[in-house]
């Protein structure tokens, strides 16, 4: 599903990605962990082109995204994204919000986004917000928004940026609750998280990553349990 | 004191049919001006290069020269080097249009670029086109922030609008002029008209209140 390799990313004269390559199969949810600094959010980043890479290959679905940019929207549609600080827009209410790319970017028609929408609402728990505005709702409830709005457009694929790091810690649950519901269905899931309850319980495979570089991947139960890296341990050690 | 109001109780309908002239240049001169600042911004604002070059030499020398200026080189230079005998409605249409949205430009920059950059992201990543995502997405979040400086030029334009009588286009000042030739008395037609520029003033800030409202909605 995503073949990256040998991608390098630098701002400037700062390199922030050093050569990592990595795959995700379909199905599968991965965890990239790694201290503040470690570059795995820009890592997340280059996977639907928010950020450019400097050097490497990205694929998805066989198509490169670093080839050429012609079709950049029509990939980035394929792959949904969920930020830490939500991002919802805020001048369009929580019903428009989740209509507005697949009426806008895909073309479907007005009565059939909004039926979609009504249902995805509904599965992350918010059905009776549809009319509110995003100021109106807590962070917890802008984020499942925020998934909906992204699953809206039927991704195949689910970029997460921290998406409980800006959350009050009442609220991380309901929030992590929908991301269990969503890897249970199947869908393919990159989460970039500090929440390392959730990368042993729900995560397939865990990437761990300092300075850029990616030190060591592996299951959870063995990288948790038993870290093969000196960095590895020492970042556990720090945050468990 | 010497005042006399009653003296230009005959002049007042053709003082009056000003507010017409003026709200008529005026309001072409707005949207003109708000078409092509819209237009400046995004050149500025873009990757373009050759475009951002062109916005940025447009909104110095419109905002580097007077209106009047302006104004008059297009009222007289037209008809010299063109043989077209430009209308005085239609130079003040342009002149005014022109400036303002070297004015215009700057504001709609700022304002788009205050706007978070969460927003450009979250509407790349949902695969939306750029044209989409500006209109949709960026303006109207902008245009919230922007509406008083907005609301500002538009108020500047109506009053500057008064420079037109310098090329003979009859508008409210034209015409108060017109009135106090007539009657050897300059004073109450001038304030007659003042009052009424104030009064336009007045409604164009109400405008921009009830505008102001309804983009707050959403608070």
């Amino acid at each position: 599903m995503i073949n990256v390799q040998n991608l390098y990313k630098k701002f400037g004269t700062n390199e922030v990605l050093s050569d990592i390559s990595a795959t995700v199969k379909k199905g599968e949810v991965v965890s990239i962990i790694g201290p503040s600094g470690s570059g795995k959010s820009t890592f997340l980043r280059c996977l639907n082109l928010l950020e450019v890479p400097t050097d490497g290959t990205i694929e998805i679905n066989g198509k490169s995204l670093t080839a050429s940019n012609k079709n950049i929207h029509k990939i980035r549609q394929e792959i949904g994204m969920v930020f830490q600080h939500f991002h919802l827009f805020p001048h369009l209410t929580v019903l428009e919000n989740l209509t507005y790319a697949p009426i806008k970017a895909k073309g479907i028609k007005k009565a059939e986004a909004e039926l979609k929408a009504r249902l995805l609402l509904e599965r992350v728990g918010l059905s009776e917000k549809e009319k509110a505005y995003p100021n109106s709702l807590s962070g917890g409830q802008k984020q499942r928004v925020a998934i909906a709005r992204a699953l809206a457009m039927e991704p195949e694929l689910m970029l997460f940026d921290e998406p409980t790091s800006a959350l009050d810690p009442e609220m991380v649950k309901e929030v992590l609750d929908v991301m269990k519901d969503l890897a249970q269905s199947g869908m393919t899931m990159v989460v970039v998280t500090h929440e390392m309850g959730f990368a042993r319980e729900v995560a397939d495979r865990v990437l761990f990553l300092d300075h850029g570089v990616l030190v060591e991947e592996g299951q959870p139960v063995e990288f948790f349990s038993n870290p093969k890296t000196e960095r590895a341990k020492d970042f556990l050690d720090k945050v468990l | 004191m010497n005042l006399d109001f009653s003296q230009i109780v005959p002049y007042i309908p053709f003082m009056l049919e000003g507010i017409w002239a003026t709200l008529k240049f005026v309001f072409f001169a707005i949207i003109l001006g708000s078409i092509l600042g819209t237009l400046l911004a995004l050149f500025k604002i873009g990757s373009i290069k050759p475009l951002r070059w062109f916005a940025d030499a447009y909104t110095s020398i419109f905002r580097g020269t007077p209106l009047i200026l302006q104004l008059m080189i297009i009222y007289f230079s037209t008809p010299q080097l063109t043989g077209y005998d430009i209308s005085a409605f239609l130079s003040a249409i342009l002149a005014f249009g022109l400036n303002s949205s070297a004015y215009i430009s700057e504001i709609i920059r700022a304002g788009i670029q205050a706007v978070d950059k969460g927003q450009t992201e979250a509407a790349q990543a949902l695969g939306v086109p750029y044209r989409s995502m500006m209109k949709d997405i960026i303006l109207p979040q902008a245009l919230k922030n922007i509406l008083p400086a907005l609301m500002n030029e538009f108020i500047t334009l109506t009053k500057e609008s008064a420079i037109v009588s310098t090329i003979g286009y009859l508008d409210l000042m034209r015409r108060a002029q017109v009135v106090g030739a007539d009657l050897f008395r300059n004073f109450e037609p001038l304030l007659f008209v003042g009052f009424i520029y104030w009064c336009l003033v007045m409604g164009l800030t109400m405008i921009g209140r009830v505008f102001e409202r309804r983009l707050k909605q959403s608070d």
